[in-house]
C-alpha cells in the first residue's frame, strides 16, 4: 500500500514537472510575447527591445527554462509580468476562489445528478424519467458560455441576484460577508453545476440500467426481494463504478477552473487566470497555472481511485 | 473596468486600467480638456514663453499637498521628469515626452517655479505636459536612486504608500474584483463657487471582463458608468433601460478614429513575388477606396451609426480636420478600370490580416472583401489572434495588407509624430524608414517638421491641411467609416462632461456628482 | 425498441439534412443580405389578410430602426415561394429583397437555416469522427491498462492524466503558429479531429479501465483465461463488450462537447475559414445578450444539437429491465 502511494506521489511530481515544462515551451512557441502584448502595435523597436531585456524575454528558451528550474527548486516560481506580483502569491489566491466555486458546484451536481440518474436508470417509463432525461440532454447540448450568459441575463432581468464578482462590495451588505458570498455564488455555481449534474445523471442512468439488467438482480427479484431494496442495496454499489472512475477527473478539472463561467460572472478564479496568462504570454504565470492544474488533477485521480476501491472491492489492488 | 490594472506605477504601464487609476489619483501640470481640446492650467497656474520659443517658465499652484499631506513643490516636478526619463526603468512615458527624439530639460527656480526647456521649437508647447503625471519625490526618490523605479508601486503596494495629487485616493484593492477610491481630502481644485472638489465621496471600480456582463450590469443598475463607449449592438437593450428611466444615453457624434486598411509598402517586400508590379501601387489603393460604398459600410458595420471618412482625420477633430481634402468618389466601374490598367489580365488577389474578436474589424473586413469581389479583386481575410498579429507586424514578417485600428491619443497631430513621420514607429505601412521611401513621404516629413516647430496656430493648420492633401492623394492607409460614439450612464449620475476620447466620462472625475439621496457611485 | 427507432429517425434527419444541404437550403452558408441583419424568421402563410387561400407565401421584412435592428412585416404583398428552382427545393425571391429566412438571419445577414444545414456537415462529421477516434484510442488504452494492471496501468493512466491537464488552448495556439497563414479546410479538419480524439480519450479510458479491471476478476473471465484463451481474446471478446454501455453514453456527451470545442479553438485561429459554417461557431457568434432578449432564432444550433443528442441517447439507451422477461 505504501509503495503504491509512494509511486503515485512520484508520478504526480513528475506530472507537475512535465506539464509546467511543456507549458513554458508552448507559450514560447506561440507568436508574440509579453512585450508585444503590452506595448501594442505602435511601439518603437527600441522600446520593445528595452522591455524585452527588462523582463528577460530576449533569452533563449534553454536559458529561460534553466533559470526557472533553478528558482523553482527553491519554491520561487517567478513573477507574473502582467500582474507584477509573485506567481506563488497570485495562484493560491485565485485557486482558493475557484475552489469555493468548485466545491459548491460539485456538491450541488452530485446531490442532484446521481439520485436523478438512479431514478431514470431504474425506471425507463414514466413522465418523471422522461422529463429528467430531456433536461439533461438540453443542458449537455448547450455550451457553457451560453448557459452562463443565460443565467446572468436571467439574474439581470429578475434583479434578485448580483451579476458577478465575489461579493463584499461597498458597505450596504446586510447579513454579513458570508451571506454576500453565497448570493454571489449562486449564479456561477449554477452555471457550473447544471451541465455537470446532467453528465452525472446520464452516466449514472446508464450504469444503473445496466446493473439492473444483470442476472443477480433478476435472481433477487425472483426470490421476492422488494424492488426498491434490490436497487438501493445491491445494484447501487456496482452502478456507482463509472461515475466514480471519472469523479476525480471532474474534481481536478473543476478546480482548474472553467474559463467561460468565470469570465461571464466575473469570478476571479484560476480558469480565467490561465487563459489571461496565455493571452498575455505571461510565461511564468502560465507555467504556474499549468502546475497548479496538474496538482489538482493528480489529487483528483488519486481520490477517484481510492473511491473506486471503496465502491468496488473487486477492483482494489 | 475590463481588466485589472497591470500596476499602480504609471511610469511602467500604459494599459487602459492603469491609465484610469492614474487619472483618478494623479494630477498633471496642465490638463487637456477632453471635451473642448483646450489646455487648462492645472498644477501650473500660468506660464510664459521665452522669445525663442524654447523655454517656458511655469508658475506652480501654491499650498498644494499630496494625499498624504506632504507639500507639493517644484522638486516633485523635476523628480517626475527624471523618473520618466530614467534609462534603467525604461518608462513608457519617456517617448511621449520627447521632441524630435530629444528629451526636455526642467529646472526648479524656486519652490513654485519651474523652467521647462525644449530641445527644438515645439508648436503645441506645454500641451505635451498632459502626458506626465506628477509623482511624489518623497516616496519614490530612493527607488530612483537605486534604479528600482520599475519595481516600485506594484499591485502589492499598500494603498497608503500611493501618494498622489489627484481627486481620489485608492483605499482598497481586492485582487481580481475591484478597486475602491475615496475622496482625497487634500485635493487642490475647487469649483466655481469655492466648494472643494470632488463632489463624489467614493468610486468603486468593478473588474468585469466580459462586455455582455458589463452591459447587463449597466442596464440593470448594478454599475453606474462604464469606461468604454457602447457597441452598436448594445444600443437596443440600453435604450430600453433608458425608456424605463434607469439610464441616460449620450450621443457624442462621430468619433475621432476609424479602422484603417494599409498595405505593406516596405520597399522590396515583394521582391520575389509576381504581384510586385501592382501590389504596392497608389492606383491599387485608390481603386480599393473607390470600390467600397462607404455609406453601405457604415450601415453594415456600425448599423447606421457611423459616417464615411476618407482619411486619418475625421470631421470630429474640429481643430485640425481639413474639409478641402479631396474625397474619393464611390465609383466601382472606375475602380475596375484602374485595376485593369495596372494589372492587365491578371487576377488581383491578396491576403488581409485582421484581429480576431473585434467585431468592427471582422465585419469591416467582410464588407471590404465583398465589395472588392464585385470588381473582381479577391481578398483572403485571415483573422488572427491579437498577439499573433502584432508579432507578425513588428517583427517585420511578410504580410500583404492589414486591417486594424490604432486609437488616437491626442487630436493635435504634433503629438502623434510616430504616425506621420516616415521614421516613426507608428508609420504603419512602412515602419521606421531610415529614409523616406517615396518623394511624397519626404514631403510630408518636411511639412510635419515645420508644423511642429511653428508657434503660429493658423500656419500650423495650413501646413497640416497640406499634409492631409498629400495623404489623400496617395492613401497609404485607407479609411472607410468612423462610428458614432454612444455612452450610457445611470440616471443617478449628474454633471457629466462627455468627451470623444477615452475615458469618455471619467476624464474629469472631480466634477461628477450623484443626484441627492443616492448613496454611492460605482463604475 | 420504440425509443430506439425514434432516435435513429432523429439522427438520420440531420444526416440527410447535412448531405442534402445544397438542395434543402435556400441559400449558401455565405449568402448575405446586408439590409436584413438579424432579421426575424419569415414564416410561411397560406391565408392572406383578407382570408383568401394561396399557395404558401411569405411577407417581406421592412427595416424600421437600423440601430435597434427592428423589422416590420410588409403585409401589403405576399411573396410566393418558388419550388424546385435552381437546385433548391424551395426558396423565396432573393432579387426582390424577400429571401426565405426560415430561421431568420444572423448578425451578418446570413440565412440561419441554410447555415444550420451546411453547418451540420462540418459539425457532425468532425464530432462523430473525433468521437470514434476517442473511442478507439480510449478503449484501447483503458482496456490494456485495466487488464494488464501494475506498471503498464500506471504509465498509461498517468500519460492520459498529462493529456487532460495540458490546456488544449496552449497546444492549439502553438500549433497554429507553426502552420501556414491560410489553412485549407481539410487540414483543419484532420487536425481538429486528432486533437479532439486525443483530448477526449482519457475520459473514456478511465471508465473502461475501471470496468475491465473489475470484470477481469469475474469467474467467466478467469475461466476463459484458464481455458487457454489468449490475452487479446479475453480482452476483446469478453471484457471490452462490458464497456459498451459506458462508451456509448460517453460518446453521446463527447459529441456535443466537440461541436462546442471547435468554436473555442477557432478563437485561437485553429478553426474553419470562411465561408464554412459550423454549429459551434454559430453559437459562439450568438453568445450575446441580445440573442436571448431579441433574436432567439440565433440559438437554433443549440436546439439542433438537442435534437441530435436526444436521438443519440435514445439509440444507446440500454434494454429495459422488463425486456429480460
Amino acid at each position: 500500500m505504501l509503495a503504491y502511494l509512494a509511486r503515485r506521489f512520484l508520478f504526480a511530481l513528475f506530472l507537475v514537472f512535465a506539464v509546467s515544462s511543456a507549458s513554458l515551451l508552448l507559450v514560447r512557441m506561440a507568436p508574440g510575447d509579453y512585450a508585444t502584448e503590452s506595448l501594442g502595435i505602435t511601439a518603437r523597436a527600441a522600446t520593445m527591445e528595452q522591455t524585452r531585456r527588462l523582463y528577460g524575454l530576449d533569452r533563449s528558451f534553454a536559458q529561460q527554462y534553466g533559470h526557472w528550474l533553478a528558482r523553482a527548486a527553491h519554491f520561487d516560481f517567478g513573477r507574473s509580468m502582467a500582474y507584477d506580483r509573485p506567481v506563488a502569491d497570485l495562484i493560491p489566491e485565485r485557486a482558493a476562489n475557484t475552489a469555493i466555486l468548485a466545491v459548491t458546484a460539485l456538491f450541488a451536481a452530485t446531490a442532484l445528478g446521481i439520485p436523478l440518474g438512479i431514478i431514470t436508470g431504474s425506471r425507463r417509463t414514466g413522465l418523471l424519467p422522461a422529463v429528467i432525461r430531456t433536461v439533461s440532454i438540453t443542458l449537455l447540448s448547450m455550451p457553457p458560455l451560453l448557459t452562463s450568459l443565460f443565467l446572468v441575463f436571467f439574474a439581470a432581468r429578475t434583479g434578485w441576484l448580483p451579476l458577478g464578482g465575489m461579493g463584499g462590495g461597498a458597505a450596504d451588505v446586510t447579513g454579513g460577508a458570508l451571506v454576500d458570498l453565497v448570493r454571489h455564488l449562486i449564479v456561477p455555481a449554477a452555471a457550473l453545476a447544471m451541465p455537470l449534474a446532467a453528465m452525472f445523471e446520464r452516466l449514472q442512468s446508464q450504469a444503473m440500467a445496466e446493473t439492473i439488467g444483470q442476472p443477480f438482480v433478476l435472481a433477487a427479484t425472483a426470490r421476492g426481494v422488494p424492488r426498491l431494496r434490490v436497487v438501493w442495496r445491491g445494484a447501487l454499489k456496482a452502478a456507482l463504478r463509472p461515475v466514480t472512475s471519472i469523479y476525480g477527473l471532474v474534481v481536478g478539472t473543476l478546480l482548474s477552473g472553467s474559463f467561460a463561467v468565470e469570465m461571464i460572472t466575473s469570478w476571479p478564479g484560476l480558469g480565467r487566470l490561465m487563459l489571461d496568462a496565455l493571452r498575455a504570454r505571461d510565461v511564468y504565470l502560465v507555467a504556474g497555472c499549468a502546475a497548479a492544474g496538474s496538482v489538482f488533477l493528480a489529487a483528483g485521480t488519486l481520490l477517484s481511485d481510492a473511491a473506486l476501491a471503496f465502491v468496488d472491492p473487486r477492483a482494489a489492488e | 473596468m475590463r481588466t485589472e490594472p497591470a500596476s499602480f506605477n504609471r511610469l511602467t504601464r500604459r494599459d487602459a486600467s492603469t491609465e484610469l487609476v492614474s487619472i483618478l489619483t494623479q494630477a498633471k501640470l496642465v490638463r487637456v480638456n477632453r471635451a473642448t481640446q483646450e489646455i487648462e492650467p492645472w498644477l501650473a497656474t500660468s506660464w510664459t514663453r521665452s522669445a525663442d520659443g524654447l523655454r517656458y517658465t511655469m508658475k506652480l499652484r501654491p499650498n498644494v499637498a499630496f494625499s498624504d499631506g506632504q507639500p507639493f513643490t517644484a522638486d516633485d516636478v523635476v523628480f517626475s521628469f527624471a523618473a520618466a526619463y530614467d534609462e534603467r526603468s525604461a518608462s513608457v512615458l519617456s517617448d511621449s515626452l520627447q521632441v524630435n527624439g530629444k528629451k526636455l530639460t526642467v529646472a526648479a527656480v524656486d519652490p513654485l517655479t519651474v523652467i521647462v526647456t525644449f530641445p527644438a521649437p515645439f508648436g503645441p508647447g506645454v500641451r505635451i505636459l498632459d502626458n506626465l503625471p506628477i509623482f511624489p519625490k518623497h516616496k519614490l526618490q530612493s527607488a530612483l536612486d537605486a534604479g528600482t523605479l520599475a519595481k516600485a508601486w506594484t499591485l502589492e503596494t499598500p494603498p497608503a504608500e500611493l501618494a498622489g495629487l489627484g481627486p481620489f485616493v485608492l483605499s482598497d484593492y481586492v485582487p481580481g474584483q475591484r478597486l475602491v477610491f475615496i475622496k482625497n481630502p487634500h485635493y487642490f481644485m475647487k469649483d466655481a463657487a469655492g466648494a472643494s472638489l470632488p463632489y463624489l465621496d467614493r468610486i468603486t471600480a468593478q473588474i468585469i471582463p466580459d462586455q455582455n456582463a458589463e452591459m447587463l450590469a449597466l442596464a440593470s443598475g448594478q454599475i453606474d458608468l462604464t469606461s468604454d463607449a457602447m457597441r452598436p449592438e448594445d444600443y437596443a437593450p440600453l435604450r430600453r433601460a433608458k425608456n424605463a428611466g434607469r439610464l441616460q444615453l449620450l450621443d457624442l457624434g462621430v468619433g475621432y478614429d476609424a479602422d484603417s486598411l494599409w498595405f505593406n509598402l516596405k520597399p522590396n517586400a515583394f521582391a520575389a513575388d509576381p504581384r510586385a508590379s501592382w501590389i504596392q501601387r497608389d492606383e491599387l489603393r485608390r481603386a480599393i477606396s473607390m470600390a467600397v460604398d462607404r455609406k453601405h459600410f457604415a450601415d453594415t458595420v456600425f448599423l447606421g451609426a457611423g459616417a464615411p471618412v476618407f482619411g486619418p482625420e475625421t470631421p470630429a477633430n474640429r481643430e485640425w480636420f481639413s474639409a478641402d481634402v479631396p474625397q474619393t468618389p464611390y465609383d466601382p466601374a472606375g475602380a475596375k478600370a484602374l485595376i485593369e490598367s495596372i494589372a492587365p489580365g491578371q487576377t488581383v488577389r491578396f491576403t488581409l490580416l485582421t484581429q480576431k474578436g473585434r467585431s468592427s474589424l471582422e465585419r469591416g473586413s467582410a464588407v471590404i472583401r465583398d465589395e472588392l469581389q464585385k470588381i473582381g479583386v479577391i481578398v483572403d481575410v485571415v483573422p488572427l489572434d491579437g498577439n499573433a498579429l502584432i508579432q507578425r507586424f513588428v517583427s517585420g514578417a511578410a504580410y500583404d495588407a492589414i486591417y486594424f485600428r490604432a486609437a488616437a491619443t491626442d487630436t493635435d497631430p504634433a503629438l502623434t509624430p510616430d504616425f506621420w513621420f516616415s521614421f516613426g514607429s507608428a508609420h504603419m505601412w512602412d515602419i521606421a524608414e531610415p529614409m523616406p521611401a517615396t518623394p511624397w513621404e519626404g514631403q510630408i516629413d518636411a511639412l510635419m517638421a515645420k508644423q511642429i516647430a511653428s508657434a503660429d496656430l493658423a500656419e500650423r493648420k495650413r501646413l497640416f491641411a497640406e499634409v492631409q492633401k498629400i495623404f489623400a492623394e496617395h492613401q497609404p492607409a485607407i479609411y472607410f467609416a468612423a462610428p458614432r460614439v454612444f455612452v450610457a450612464a445611470s440616471t443617478r449620475v449628474t454633471n457629466l462632461v462627455p468627451a470623444l476620447i477615452r475615458p469618455h466620462l471619467l476624464w474629469a472625475p472631480d466634477r461628477i456628482a450623484v443626484a441627492a439621496g443616492a448613496p454611492r457611485a460605482t463604475h | 425498441m420504440m425509443g430506439r427507432r425514434i432516435g435513429i429517425v432523429l439522427v438520420a434527419l440531420w444526416c440527410v439534412g447535412a448531405l442534402g444541404a445544397a438542395s434543402f437550403a435556400p441559400h449558401t452558408a455565405s449568402d448575405h443580405f446586408d439590409g436584413l441583419l438579424n432579421a426575424p424568421p419569415t414564416l410561411p402563410h397560406v391565408r392572406d389578410e383578407a382570408g383568401a387561400w394561396h399557395a404558401p407565401f411569405i411577407y417581406r421584412w421592412r427595416l424600421v430602426d437600423q440601430l435597434e435592428q427592428r423589422y416590420q412585416e410588409d403585409r401589403t404583398t405576399g411573396v410566393p415561394l418558388r419550388w424546385l428552382r435552381g437546385g433548391h427545393v424551395v426558396e423565396g425571391n432573393d432579387q426582390a429583397g424577400s429571401p426565405l429566412l426560415l430561421l431568420g438571419a444572423d448578425g451578418f445577414g446570413r440565412d440561419v437555416f441554410s447555415r444550420l444545414l451546411f453547418g451540420a456537415r462540418t459539425s457532425l462529421t468532425l464530432s462523430i469522427a473525433a468521437a470514434f477516434g476517442a473511442m478507439m484510442l480510449g478503449g484501447a488504452i483503458g482496456g490494456i491498462a485495466g487488464y494488464a494492471g501494475g506498471l503498464t496501468d500506471d504509465l498509461l493512466m498517468r500519460a492520459s492524466d498529462f493529456i487532460i491537464v495540458l490546456p488544449a488552448m496552449y497546444v492549439a495556439l502553438a500549433l497554429r503558429s507553426i502552420l501556414p497563414l491560410v489553412l485549407e479546410p481539410r487540414i483543419v479538419f484532420v487536425l481538429l479531429a486528432i486533437i479532439f480524439a486525443v483530448v477526449g480519450a482519457p475520459f473514456i479510458s478511465r471508465g473502461v479501465r475501471a470496468i475491465v479491471r473489475s470484470e477481469g476478476r469475474l469467474e467467466y473471465a478467469v475461466a476463459a483465461a484458464s481455458l487457454g484463451a489468449g490475452h487479446w481474446r479475453v480482452l476483446g471478446r469478453h471484457l471490452l463488450p462490458a464497456t459498451r454501455g459506458f462508451i456509448a453514453v460517453e460518446m453521446t456527451m463527447l459529441i456535443p462537447a466537440f461541436i462546442v470545442a471547435e468554436a473555442t479553438l477557432s478563437y485561437v485561429g485553429l478553426g474553419f475559414p470562411e465561408p464554412i459554417a459550423s454549429w459551434g461557431t454559430m453559437l459562439r457568434d450568438a453568445s450575446d445578450v441580445r440573442a436571448f432578449a431579441d433574436f432567439p432564432w440565433l440559438l437554433s444550433p443549440a436546439a439542433a444539437m438537442f435534437v441530435l443528442v436526444l436521438g443519440l441517447n435514445l439509440i444507446v439507451q440500454d434494454r429495459r429491465p422488463e425486456d429480460w422477461h
